[in-house]
C-alpha cells in the first residue's frame, strides 16, 4: 500500500468517525425536521379519528353498562379509585408553558396507561360485537402511541421510562379489581371513557401547538438531548 | 347660666322633629306588592272600621263603592291599579296612611345560557325572564364545578350577564350553573349542566371583504380576520365556513376551510352580484359562530361600468372580445388551457428543432 501522506488517511479516518456518529446526533439534517412536521400532522389526524371512533364506542358501551351511566346528565363526583386513570385536566398557565418534550411525554404516558386499562376492560365484556369494537379501538389507540413515540424520537426526545418510581400511583397498572362491587367497576369504566375522550380533545390542542412550533423546513440541532 | 336651657330645648325639639319625620317617611316609603288578579284590602292605618275616611290614588279621590267601611277593597287587581294610595281622615283631612301599590307577578322560570367566545380564557352566562314581572327582581347565580364553587363576576353592561375564568382546561367534570330569580311575590330557578367544550362558540369573523379579481370574470377574492375576541388563534386555531350565492338565486354554495383567512371563489357567474358570508369555529370543539355581516361583490367584467342591482343585461357580452363567452358551467380555466396549449405547442416545436440540430451535429 502506497501511503501518499499520513494526513490524508487521518482526515479520512476522522470523516468516517464523524459519519458513523452522525445518526447519534438526531434532527441534524433537513428531512428529519420535515419528517417530524409530517408526523405531528399525522398524529393530530389520528387523534381526530380516534375521537370520532370513541364517540360511537362510548355510546354503545355506556348502553351496555345500563342506567344511570347512559343518561346524558349523569355527572357523578369523582372517587379516589377513579383517580388512578391519568387526567388530562391541567392548570391553564401550566399547560401553556409546557415545553415540547414535556407536552409529548404527557401524551405518551397518558395513552400508554389508558391503553393498558382499556385492554383490561376488553377482557371482561360479555358481548362479542362490543368486544370486537373495543379490540379495534385498542389497535387504533396503539397506533397513536406509536405515532407519538415516532414524533418524540424524530425530535430527539427520549421516550418516558415506562414504570419509574417517580410516576404516580396509576403508573403501576390497574389496581386490584374488586369482584364484589359491580357498580364501582362500572363507575371506573365510565370515568375511563370520559378521561379518554378528554385526552383526545386535549391532544388535538397539544398537537396544534406542536405543529406551529416545529416548522417543517427548519434545521435545528438538538444537542441538549444528547447531553453535550 | 341661661344657655343650657335653650340648648336643651333645641335638642328636645330636634328629637321630636326626627321622630316625626321618621314616622312620616316610613309612611311615604311603604311599598306593597300584590299579584295580578288578587283581591287587595287596605286598612287606613289604625283607624276603626267605621271611621269616616277618604281614599285617594295618585291624588284622585276613590269612589265610595270601593270602600268597605274604612277599608279600601280592590278586586282582581291589574297593572292599572299600581299607584300611590293615601287615606285621609274624613273631616280633618289628616293623612293617616299611605302606601305605594305595585301589581306584578311572581317570576316564571328564567332562561339561562352559557357560552365561551374567548376560549380558553373565560366563559359567560346570561339570562332573562321569559315574561316581565313588572316589579323589581333580584338574580342570584351559582356555578359549581365538581366540588368547587366558582365566582361568577357580574358585568355592569349588560346587567344580566356574568363571567367566569377557566382555571383548569380539559376538565372531565361538568359545570353546573343555577340561576335563582326572586321578587316580593315568589321565586323561581333553573339549572343547566355542560361540559367545558360544549359551550365554545366564537364570535363571527370580522372585516370580511370581497373583491373582484382583475381580468378574471368568474373569480371573487374573499378575505377576513379572526374575531378579535378570540384570544389565542395560534394554539386554538379556527376553521371557517364560507357561503355565497348570487343575489338572484336562493341556493347557497358552501366551502369549508381548515386554515387561512382568505379564499378565492372560482365559479362565480360572470357579471352577477354576489352575497358572501363567513362563519368560524374552533378547529376541534364547540359550535359554529353566527354568520358574519354579509358583503356584496361582483366579479370583474370587461367594461369598467359598475353593475348595480338593476335588471341584469343578457348573459352574452356585446363587446368585441365575445369570441370567448363561457357558459355558466365551464370554468375560467378553459380559456387558460387554450392559451396554455398554444404555449405548449410552441415549446414542443422548439424542442424538435433543437433535437434536429443536435442530430445534425452528431
Amino acid at each position: 500500500m502506497d501511503f501518499r501522506a499520513g494526513d490524508s488517511w487521518g482526515i479520512f479516518a476522522f470523516l468516517c468517525a464523524a459519519l458513523w456518529n452522525l445518526p447519534a446526533v438526531p434532527a441534524l439534517n433537513n428531512t428529519d425536521e420535515a419528517g417530524a412536521g409530517q408526523s405531528i400532522q399525522k398524529t393530530y389526524d389520528l387523534t381526530r379519528y380516534l375521537e370520532h371512533q370513541l364517540r360511537t364506542l362510548a355510546g354503545t358501551y355506556l348502553n351496555y353498562l345500563g342506567p344511570p351511566f347512559n343518561e346524558p346528565d349523569f355527572n357523578p363526583p369523582r372517587m379516589t379509585r377513579a383517580e388512578m386513570v391519568p387526567s388530562a385536566t391541567v392548570d391553564f398557565e401550566l399547560w401553556r408553558s409546557l415545553n415540547d418534550n414535556a407536552r409529548l411525554a404527557a401524551n405518551y404516558r397518558a395513552y400508554t396507561h389508558l391503553l393498558c386499562y382499556l385492554r383490561g376492560m376488553d377482557g371482561q365484556v360479555a358481548k362479542a360485537d362490543l368486544r370486537k369494537s373495543l379490540g379495534h379501538f385498542c389497535s387504533s389507540l396503539q397506533g397513536l402511541v406509536v405515532s407519538i413515540a415516532g414524533v418524540m424520537s424524530s425530535l430527539g426526545y427520549p421516550l418516558p421510562g415506562s414504570l419509574g418510581s417517580t410516576d404516580p400511583a396509576w403508573a403501576h397498572g390497574p389496581g386490584p379489581i374488586s369482584p364484589h362491587n359491580d357498580f364501582l367497576k362500572k363507575m371506573d369504566d365510565f370515568w375511563l371513557l370520559k378521561e379518554l375522550q378528554t385526552w383526545l380533545w386535549r391532544s388535538a390542542k397539544d398537537f396544534n401547538r406542536l405543529k406551529k412550533k416545529v416548522p417543517p423546513a427548519a434545521v435545528t440541532l438538538r444537542l441538549e438531548a444528547q447531553g453535550f | 347660666m341661661a344657655n343650657p336651657v335653650p340648648s336643651a330645648c333645641c335638642v328636645v325639639l330636634a328629637a321630636v322633629v326626627v321622630v316625626y319625620a321618621q314616622r312620616h317617611s316610613q309612611q311615604d316609603t311603604r311599598v306593597q306588592y300584590e299579584r295580578i288578579g288578587a283581591d287587595v284590602t287596605m286598612k287606613c292605618g289604625a283607624m276603626d272600621w267605621d271611621a269616616a275616611v277618604t281614599w285617594t290614588v295618585n291624588g284622585s279621590d276613590i269612589d265610595e263603592s270601593h270602600l268597605n267601611g274604612s277599608y279600601l277593597v280592590l278586586r282582581n287587581v291589574h297593572l292599572g291599579h299600581s299607584g300611590q294610595y293615601s287615606c285621609y281622615e274624613g273631616s280633618s283631612w289628616h293623612l293617616k296612611y299611605q302606601t305605594s301599590l305595585k301589581v306584578g307577578t311572581p317570576p316564571k322560570e328564567p332562561v339561562l345560557m352559557c357560552r365561551s367566545n374567548n376560549y380558553p380564557k373565560r366563559f359567560y352566562c346570561s339570562w332573562h325572564l321569559p315574561s316581565p314581572t313588572y316589579i323589581p327582581n333580584t338574580f342570584n347565580i351559582s356555578v359549581i364545578h365538581g366540588t368547587r364553587e366558582m365566582v361568577c363576576e357580574k358585568e355592569a353592561v349588560p346587567k344580566n350577564r356574568c363571567h367566569i375564568r377557566y382555571l383548569q382546561l380539559f376538565s372531565t367534570v361538568k359545570y353546573k350553573v343555577t340561576l335563582t330569580v326572586t321578587n316580593a311575590l315568589g321565586r323561581n330557578s333553573t339549572t343547566i349542566t355542560f361540559d367545558e367544550f360544549a359551550i365554545v362558540k366564537p364570535d363571527p369573523p370580522e372585516n370580511v371583504v370581497a373583491k373582484p379579481v382583475p381580468y378574471s370574470p368568474r373569480r371573487l377574492e374573499v378575505r377576513w380576520n379572526n374575531p378579535s375576541s378570540w384570544p389565542d388563534p395560534e394554539s386554538f386555531p379556527l376553521k371557517f365556513f364560507l357561503r355565497y350565492r348570487p343575489l338572484i338565486l336562493d341556493q347557497w354554495q358552501h366551502v369549508e376551510l381548515s386554515d387561512g383567512t382568505s379564499h378565492t371563489i372560482t365559479d362565480a357567474y360572470a357579471g352577477k352580484e354576489y352575497i358572501i358570508q363567513v362563519a368560524a369555529k374552533d378547529n376541534d370543539i364547540g359550535t359554529w359562530s353566527d354568520w358574519s355581516v354579509a358583503v356584496h361583490a361582483t366579479p370583474w367584467t370587461e367594461e369598467p361600468k359598475y353593475l348595480t342591482t338593476e335588471a341584469q343585461a343578457p348573459e352574452t357580452t356585446t363587446s368585441s372580445t365575445s369570441s370567448f363567452v363561457p357558459p355558466p358551467t365551464t370554468k375560467i380555466c378553459d380559456q387558460e388551457k387554450v392559451v396554455g396549449s398554444g404555449a405548449v405547442a410552441v415549446s414542443w416545436a422548439a424542442g424538435l428543432v433543437l433535437a434536429a440540430a443536435g442530430v445534425l451535429f452528431i
